[in-house]
C-alpha cells in the first residue's frame, strides 16, 4: 500500500525516472535487435544452410570466400563415416549491372537440395540460368522475371522467385544450381587470370577441367548419434566442419561486431541499472526523518525494504514496457535495408539483467534503511 | 498500571559521558495523563524514547500491566511499539503521500492486514477528533492543529498500553494547543488507557491529571519546582 500510494503520490517524479530508465532499456533493446539483424545481414545466407555442419577445405575456415572443394573433395566427404548426405555450396562474387544503378550480389549454388529457400514471391524451382533473389534486391529496382546481367563475368539470370533473410555481407543473395555457379565460378576466375597478362586456351580448358562439379564447402548431415566432434576427428586435418550458425558468427569480423554490440548493452543494462540503483537511493536518503518516523512507530526494516523492491518491481516494469514499446517503434522507422532483427530470447535476458541489477542497486538503499534510527524521530536522542 | 523503575541512561563514555536520566521512578494508572516537565536537555526526550522502545536504559525497567519490558532485538522493539505503544511527535510526522485516513490504517497495515473493524475504528476516532470533513485531505492540505490531532488518532489505532506525546504543541498557538491537549485528555480518560506527555508549558501541564519535573535527569519534588519553573519562564 504504502509503496504505490507513493509512486502515485509523486507521479512526475516516477514519471521521468521510468522516461529514462525506458529509453536506456530500449537501447540495449535496439542493440540487440541490431545485433542480430548484423547477423542475419552479414551471414543469413550462410547461417540458414539446411545443413548439421559445413565443411571447408584446409585452413580456410571460417572463410567461405577462399574455401573450394574438387569433386574428388567432395567425394571424400561424402564417404567419411558419419557424414549421411552431402550437397556442395558454391560462393562468389558478382555484380548486377542490369539496373538503373550497378548493385553488388553474392552469388550461391546450391547442389540438389535448391528447395531449402523459403519463397516470398514467385516459385522456388530454379532452372539452369534462373535464379531466387533475397527480397532485398527489390530495393534496388529488380522485378520477377527481370533478366539479370552479371558482370565482370558477363552472364544473364532470370528472376523466377524472391526468398528472404538470405544476406551475405549486407548485400542480396542470388541462389542458383551448382552448374550454374560452377559456370560463374569460372568464368570470374579466368576473367582475374586474363587482367593479369592472358590465358591460352589450353590452360582455360585445364582449368575448367579442374572445377567440374567442385563448390566452395559442402554442408553435410550426420548419421544419428554422431557428433561433429566425431567427424572432424575423422577428417583430421583435411577439413574443417562447422555449424552453419558457428561458421556464420566466426567469419566476416561477426565475432569482433558482437562483441562491440555486446559491449553497448552490457554499458547500457549497467547505466539502467546504476540509474535505478542511485536514483532509490537518493530518494531514501532524502525521506530519512519519514522512514525514521514510520520505523519509530513499528515499521520494521524488512517491511520497508519490501516496499522498496515493490517499488523498484512497478518502476522496472513500467520503463521495460516503455523500453519495447519505443525500441519497436524505432525498429518500424528504420529503412528496410537496416538490420533490425528483435529476438525475444535476447530481450528476455535483458529485461531480466535490468531487473537483477536494479535489486542489486537497491542494496545501498537497504542500507540506508538499516542506518535511519528511529529515535531520531523523537529529536535528538539518538544514539549514533 | 504504567510502572518506570529506577531507570538510568548515560550517553556516551569517558569525558564526553553525559547522564540524560538518573534514577528515573514514576507509577502511572490506567484512565491518567501525566505531563512531564522540565528544562531543556533535562532528559523528557530520552525519558520517552526509552519507554517507546527507541533506546535501551543502561540500567532499570519498564512494567506494563504488571510484565517487564524486555526488549531483545530491533525487530522485537519494532514489534513493541506496534503493540504496546502509541507515539506522538513533536513534528505530526505523517506521511504526506497518504490521506489522514490512510495515515490511521498505515498502523494496522504494518502489523499485517487491514481489516474492516480498523476501517470501522479509524472513522470512529476520526469523528472523535473532529476530522471526518477532513479524511480524505493529505496532511500538505491541513492545518497545523488538524495535523496534530491526526498525529494523536494516529497513536491511538493501535489501542496501545502507553500513549507518549513529546511536545505535541510546539508547532501550534497556545490557544490551539491547549484545545488539542484538552481533546487528548478526554480520549485518554474516556479510553482509560495512559499517556505521557512531555511539555515546556506549564499552562500545557496544568490541564494533565499529574506533574514530573525532571531537572538533569532527575525527579524533582514540589520544593524544587518552584525554583525550576521560575527558571523556565526566564529563559
Ligand atoms: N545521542 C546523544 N548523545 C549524547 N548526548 C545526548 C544524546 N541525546 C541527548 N543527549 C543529552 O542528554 C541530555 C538530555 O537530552 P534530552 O533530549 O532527553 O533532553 P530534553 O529534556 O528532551 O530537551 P529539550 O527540551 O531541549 O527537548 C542532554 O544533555 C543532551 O545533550
Ligand atoms: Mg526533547
Amino acid at each position: 500500500m504504502l509503496a504505490l500510494k507513493e509512486l502515485l503520490g509523486s507521479k512526475l517524479k516516477f514519471t521521468l525516472i521510468a522516461l529514462v530508465i525506458g529509453l536506456v532499456v530500449s537501447l540495449t533493446m535496439v542493440t540487440s535487435a541490431m545485433s542480430e539483424g548484423l547477423l542475419t545481414g552479414m551471414s543469413g545466407a550462410k547461417s540458414s544452410l539446411e545443413a548439421d555442419a559445413l565443411v571447408f577445405q584446409r585452413a580456410t575456415y571460417p572463410t567461405l570466400e577462399r574455401s573450394i572443394l574438387s569433386a574428388d573433395d567432395l567425394e571424400i566427404i561424402a564417404q567419411t563415416p558419419g557424414v549421411a548426405s552431402v550437397y556442395g555450396v558454391g560462393h562468389t562474387y558478382a555484380s548486377v549491372s542490369s539496373t538503373a544503378e550497378a548493385f553488388d550480389v553474392r552469388v550461391f549454388g546450391l547442389g540438389d537440395r535448391l528447395d531449402q529457400l523459403p519463397i516470398v514471391e514467385g516459385t522456388g524451382a530454379i532452372g539452369p540460368c534462373e535464379t531466387v533473389v533475397d527480397i532485398t534486391a527489390k530495393l534496388e529496382g529488380v522485378e520477377l522475371g527481370d533478366t539479370l546481367t552479371l558482370t565482370p563475368v558477363d552472364a544473364k539470370l532470370t528472376v523466377v522467385g524472391f526468398t528472404e533473410d538470405r544476406r551475405y555481407v549486407m548485400v542480396p543473395t542470388l541462389f542458383v544450381d551448382l552448374p550454374t555457379w560452377e559456370g560463374l565460378h569460372v568464368a570470374s576466375v579466368l576473367g582475374r587470370i586474363e587482367e593479369e597478362g592472358g590465358t591460352d586456351a589450353a590452360a582455360t580448358a585445364q582449368m575448367e577441367d579442374d572445377f567440374a562439379g567442385s563448390a566452395s564447402v559442402a554442408a553435410i548431415t550426420l548419421d544419428e548419434g554422431v557428433t561433429l566432434e566425431d567427424v572432424q576427428d575423422a577428417f583430421g586435418d583435411d577439413y574443417t566442419a562447422a555449424s552453419p550458425d558457428e561458421a556464420a558468427r566466426s567469419g566476416n569480423g561477426m565475432p569482433e561486431m558482437i562483441l562491440a554490440v555486446g559491449g553497448i548493452q552490457w554499458v547500457s543494462i549497467t547505466i539502467g541499472a546504476l540509474l535505478v540503483g542511485v536514483f532509490f537511493y537518493i530518494t531514501t536518503l532524502h525521506k530519512t526523518g519519514q522512514i525514521a518516523a514510520i520505523k519509530a512507530i513499528g515499521a520494521s526494516n524488512a517491511h520497508l525494504y519490501r516496499q522498496l523492491l515493490l517499488q523498484i518491481t512497478v518502476l522496472v516494469a513500467v520503463a521495460t514496457v516503455l523500453g519495447i514499446v519505443v525500441a519497436l517503434g524505432a525498429g518500424a522507422g528504420m529503412p528496410p535495408m537496416m538490420a533490425f532483427d528483435p529476438d525475444p530470447g535476447r530481450w528476455t535476458v535483458a529485461v531480466l539483467a535490468v531487473f537483477a541489477t536494479a535489486y542489486v542497486g537497491s542494496l545501498f538503499s537497504l542500507r540506508s534503511i538499516l542506518k535511519t534510527d528511529p529515535a531520531t524521530a523523537l529529536g535528538r536522542s539518538s544514539e549514533a | 498500571m504504567f510502572e518506570v523503575k529506577h531507570i538510568t541512561k548515560t550517553y556516551g563514555t569517558g569525558r564526553t559521558q553525559v547522564t540524560a536520566l538518573d534514577d528515573v521512578s514514576f507509577r502511572l494508572d490506567r484512565g491518567r495523563l501525566l505531563a512531564v516537565l522540565g528544562p531543556s536537555g533535562s532528559g523528557k526526550t530520552t525519558l520517552v524514547s526509552i519507554i517507546a522502545g527507541l533506546l535501551q536504559p543502561t540500567s532499570g525497567e519498564i512494567i506494563i500491566g504488571g510484565k517487564q519490558v524486555h526488549l531483545r532485538s530491533a525487530a522485537e522493539a519494532a514489534r513493541y511499539r506496534r503493540t504496546e505503544v502509541g507515539l506522538v511527535f513533536q513534528e505530526h510526522h505523517l506521511v504526506p503521500y497518504l490521506t489522514a485516513r490512510e495515515n490511521l490504517l498505515l498502523v494496522p497495515h504494518l502489523s499485517g492486514r487491514v481489516t474492516r473493524a480498523h476501517k470501522e475504528r479509524a472513522d470512529t476516532l476520526l469523528a472523535d477528533f473532529g476530522l471526518t470533513e477532513r479524511a480524505a485531505h493529505r496532511p500538505s492540505l491541513l492545518s497545523g492543529g488538524e495535523r496534530q490531532r491526526v498525529a494523536i488518532a494516529r497513536a491511538l489505532m493501535n489501542e496501545p498500553e502507553i500513549m507518549l506525546v513529546d511536545e505535541p504543541t510546539s508547532s501550534l498557538d497556545t490557544e490551539r494547543g491547549l484545545q488539542v491537549v484538552e481533546l487528548l485528555k478526554q480520549q485518554i480518560h474516556e479510553r482509560a488507557m495512559t499517556c505521557i506527555m512531555v511539555t515546556h508549558d506549564p499552562r500545557m501541564a496544568g490541564h494533565a491529571d499529574e506533574e514530573l519535573h525532571l531537572v538533569d535527569g532527575k525527579v524533582v519534588d514540589n520544593g524544587a519546582r518552584a525554583a525550576v519553573e521560575a527558571g523556565i519562564q526566564k529563559s
